[in-house]
């Protein structure tokens, strides 16, 4: 009987559900379809919108002397080199993310409700702030002669030189990114029935066996989103690399903004287009392996 | 018999409020089927998790085939349980739930097919291997969290609860399911209920609990016919407890009448429960009755009338498959072997005649229909 009721009120919800989808698709269409359309549009067209694949070549082809460090010179792919660089910087800033995340977020779901809101809202803190202000502050921490080397040197420590290194670039990033990172993998840890972890220590699995076996495949939609959601901004990160980064390391969103700037909207475009794809490709790779890894699931 | 498990004196409490399990002492046998029978929150869960290796008592030992075993993590234990919601792997499907303990021992993989299908062919479950666990009705589901649990072959097997999810039907299908693969794998199982009828039907031993104390171990039979005290009296089963005095041995008086009985070795006057279970009660003519009573309510149950009998204002429980009205007045006979004498007990007391069955019955209707609503 009550099977009946909850079916047949199912199917006036599926009614009135796609009643107000109308009005949401059309606003969904409006603000997020059309600047994307836009994009590829100007991606392959030239100054007088007529179809080109100029930019698109020239982002593959173009080329420029770089001086090493031996004082020789030579030439590179201008801009698979800086898309080459975000990818690998940004990689490396989303794993460091995954690494800190993951521990912190466990810890988080198993504490008490009073501890996980104070753990919370220090993770929230940084995100109240602009991330100008964020980028300014590592500024000041990290220099030569900043509160870091400061402190070093109190403590009769070797300074170190961090300002301007890729470091710097993937700690001004870690520490940007890193809450979300945490909050997905959270609201996936903190679902998961601790009853589940009982059952594989019962069945022989010790700490690293039940977080192999269990934590890390059931944990794995949460990793999925964690990563989406840190390495997509970083890949197309500008700014910190230019501030931290001493100017130093030129990353995509900084060739991007750059374009931009000096009003070659095309070239801008053709950009953010090849990004887009190479992630969304990402993306789809990943959705693939971890729907075969949790086939099981669902 | 071989023992298997020793609990000695273990007294368990949580955040140093008064104790869960307060000193508890239980040998468990090899291939027993053992029950801990007691109301929700008399401790059996915690003591189930004890022996799983979950939980370590505050004082006391277990001893597993002679080795204490309070500090051994969960995975060095040969002991597994069967959850009481099952804890099935949700990312993994029939087949992987049931191999996860053969791979985490690095059963070669041959072995692992075999062993599995084995155990999925025991709890009838052949052809589902590929199946995801969340597409499994509730009994299969319990029947894989059985095969998984059994099929590293542990030497016991605990199981909290693990029929409470089910419809009555496949609750009394399981119940025979599970006491045959008792007896093929010769497994002791440890299993936790609260419903008394399952306890008997299944057990070879039955310990029934109540607020962390363990009051009587004994077979079913034993604990049915000679319960120790007024609370096991009137956990298990219907009964009518009464207070009497033995007057010497054999010879018990109560409601205002004496009694043959088959109890001896008490002082003489001493104070006693006296318990009959309303199936041994004899109706007859009133001529005829030691006790003389007229009957408040009936209500009819298939096999048998159950019959409230107000004697001298003590409403008696009666089972007879004789018809009587309401308002009629009837006599009573108890046999010598329908009397049972318990000593006293800090229980005496609690347990009154059955003035407030009906409205008893009224309120779980009641209860009833609320979720019914819901
Ligand atoms: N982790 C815990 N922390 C604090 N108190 C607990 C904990 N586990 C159990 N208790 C308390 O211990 C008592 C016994 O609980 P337990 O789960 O063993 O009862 P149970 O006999 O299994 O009951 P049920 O039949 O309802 O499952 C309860 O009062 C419960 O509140
Ligand atoms: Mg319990």
């Amino acid at each position: 009987m009550t099977n009946k009721k909850t079916r047949s009120g199912g199917r006036v919800a599926k009614t009135s559900y796609y009643a107000t989808l109308g009005p949401y698709s059309l606003w969904a269409m409006f603000f997020i379809l059309v600047p994307l359309v836009f994009v590829a549009y100007y991606a392959f067209t030239d100054n007088n919108f007529n179809f080109t694949l100029e930019h698109i070549q020239r982002f593959f082809t173009a080329t420029s002397q770089v001086i090493q460090e031996d004082g020789s010179s030579k030439e590179v792919y201008t801009y698979l080199v800086i898309f080459w660089r975000s990818l690998k910087l940004a990689v490396i800033s989303t794993l460091i993310c995954l690494v800190l995340a993951y521990p912190l977020a466990y810890i988080m779901a198993r504490a008490d409700a009073k501890t996980q809101k104070t753990f919370m809202t220090i993770i929230m803190i940084p995100m109240w702030m602009n991330f100008l202000i964020r980028t300014y502050a590592w500024m000041t921490i990290l220099q030569d002669t900043g509160i870091l080397n400061n402190f070093l040197t109190f403590f009769h420590l070797p300074g170190v030189h961090i300002i301007g290194t890729e470091a710097a670039v993937v700690i001004g990033m870690v520490y940007d990114y890193l809450p979300y990172m945490v909050l997905p993998l959270f609201s996936i840890m903190a679902k998961m029935d601790v009853k589940l972890i009982e059952a594989a220590r019962d069945l022989g699995c010790n700490g690293f066996g039940v977080l192999r076996r269990v934590i890390w495949p059931l944990s794995l939609p949460g990793v999925i989103n964690g990563v989406t959601m840190v390495l997509i901004p970083s890949v197309s990160t500008f700014y910190i690399s230019q501030k931290l980064g001493d100017g130093k390391f030129f990353l995509i969103g900084d060739a991007i903004e750059s374009q931009y700037v000096a009003n070659n909207l095309h070239f801008a475009a053709a950009m953010a287009f090849i990004l887009m794809v190479v992630l969304l490709v990402c993306m789809g790779i990943m959705q693939v392996l971890t729907n075969r890894h949790v086939e099981g699931g669902k | 018999m071989k023992k298997i498990i020793e609990l000695k004196n273990i007294t368990k409490s949580f955040d140093g409020e008064q104790p869960v399990l307060d000193n508890i002492d239980l040998d468990i046998y090899d291939n027993e089927f053992l029950t801990l029978l007691g109301p929700s929150g008399c401790g059996k869960t915690t003591l189930l998790r004890l022996i799983g290796g979950f939980e370590t008592p505050d004082s006391g030992d277990i001893i597993f085939l002679g080795d204490r075993i309070n500090d051994v993590p969960p995975y060095k234990r040969n002991v597994n349980t069967v959850f009481q919601k099952y804890a099935l792997f949700p990312h993994l499907n029939v087949f992987d739930n049931v191999a996860f303990p053969l791979r985490e021992k690095k059963v070669p993989k041959e072995e692992i097919e075999a062993k599995v299908h084995e155990m999925l062919s025991l709890v009838a479950l052949k052809g589902f291997e590929k199946r995801s666990v969340t597409r499994l009705s509730g009994g299969q589901q319990q029947r894989v969290a059985i095969a998984r649990a059994l099929v590293a072959h542990p030497q016991v097997l605990l199981l909290d609860e693990p029929l409470g999810a089910l419809d009555l039907k496949l609750r009394k299908d399981m119940q025979v399911e599970l006491k045959k693969i008792q007896k093929q794998t010769g497994i002791t199982f440890i299993f936790v209920t609260h419903d008394q009828e399952e306890a008997l039907s299944m057990s070879d031993t039955v310990v029934v609990m109540s607020e962390g104390k363990i009051h009587q171990i004994g077979t079913p039979v034993d604990i049915y016919n000679e319960p120790v005290n007024a609370f096991v009296a009137d956990f298990i089963g219907e009964s009518n407890i009464l207070d009497g005095v033995m007057l010497e041995d054999y010879k018990v008086r109560f409601s205002g009448q004496t009694f043959q009985c088959l109890d001896k070795e008490f002082m003489k006057n001493e104070p006693v429960d006296v318990v009959v279970r309303p199936e041994d009660v004899d109706i007859v003519p009133v001529e005829k009755g030691q006790l003389i009573g007229v009957v408040t309510s009936v209500t009819f149950l298939g096999v048998h009338y159950e019959i409230i009998v107000d004697v001298n204002g003590f409403k008696w429980m009666i089972q007879t498959t004789d018809f009587v009205d309401v308002d009629e007045r009837i006599g009573i006979v108890l046999e010598p072997d329908a009397i049972h004498i318990m000593k006293k007990s800090e229980y005496s007391n609690l347990y009154g005649d059955y003035s407030s069955f009906s409205n008893e019955l009224d309120e779980l209707s009641e209860l009833e229909e609320e979720d019914e609503d819901e």
